[in-house]
């Protein structure tokens, strides 16, 4: 995965995307017990603002060009599945730029912070979603603080209130 | 259900042991949990799955 994150790295030094943060199970894997994933999720902040598709095709036009190959809406970067998506509303892109830098092994990687994975997973709502939610009130150490403002800003608070225990 | 009332503060003691025991291993350092995520895709890669993460189920180089 390092390998992965480096080559993510040299594509924002080199202005190919602008921002990147990692998302999905892989950023909760760095504030809670492991749990199983096979691709990795990275939220970014394209070069240039455009509404369409086409935000990805330098993306994957830099690492075609470095040999790596698409699979399906994936592409396989150093042994790993690597799903880029641009930043698709206000709480996706204010989480990216509130990302933190974690270090993996020698490397420096961009991570949600877990405030900002909690209410995009809150906003998302899918299954495997609603499941982590739980795992992260349980486990989780988020500030409480910043998440209730974070819900309130994207009216996500009454949603979220939903998987409060009693 | 007398048999779990009888044991109400027993089986809650269990599930805040149960609790703790994952909130210690959400504590380990990164490199570590990156290590337990490719093992346990190492178990889960041969137990079927939907379609759309066949695709791309694989084992991480690390």
């Amino acid at each position: 995965m390092e390998k992965a994150i480096k080559i993510i790295n040299e594509m924002q030094a080199l202005g190919i995307i602008k921002k990147y943060a990692v998302g999905g199970a892989v950023a909760a894997i760095f504030y809670i017990e492991p749990l199983l994933t096979y691709d990795l999720d990275i939220f970014f902040v394209p070069a240039e603002e455009s509404e369409s598709l086409l935000t990805l095709s330098p993306v994957y036009d830099y690492l075609k060009g470095k040999g790596y190959k698409p699979e399906q809406e994936h592409i396989i970067i150093e042994g790993v599945p690597v799903q880029f998506l641009p930043i698709y509303n206000d709480l996706v892109k204010e989480a990216v730029d509130n990302a933190v830098q974690i270090e993996y092994k020698d490397t420096i990687v961009n991570v949600l912070r877990l405030e900002y994975l909690l209410a995009i997973m809150v906003q998302t709502s899918r299954p495997k979603d609603k499941q982590r939610i739980i795992r992260f009130l349980d486990e989780g150490n988020f500030n409480e603080t910043d998440l209730a403002e974070i819900l309130l800003n994207h009216k996500l608070k009454a949603r979220f209130e939903l998987y409060r225990r009693p | 259900m007398e048999f779990y009332a009888n044991r109400k503060d027993e089986i809650q003691k269990i599930f805040k042991a149960k609790e703790q025991f994952h909130r210690e291993r959400g504590k380990l350092p990164i490199e570590e949990k990156i290590k337990i995520l490719v093992e346990l895709q190492k178990m889960a890669i041969d137990i079927p799955t939907t379609s759309k993460e066949k695709r791309f189920k694989r084992v991480w180089e690390i």
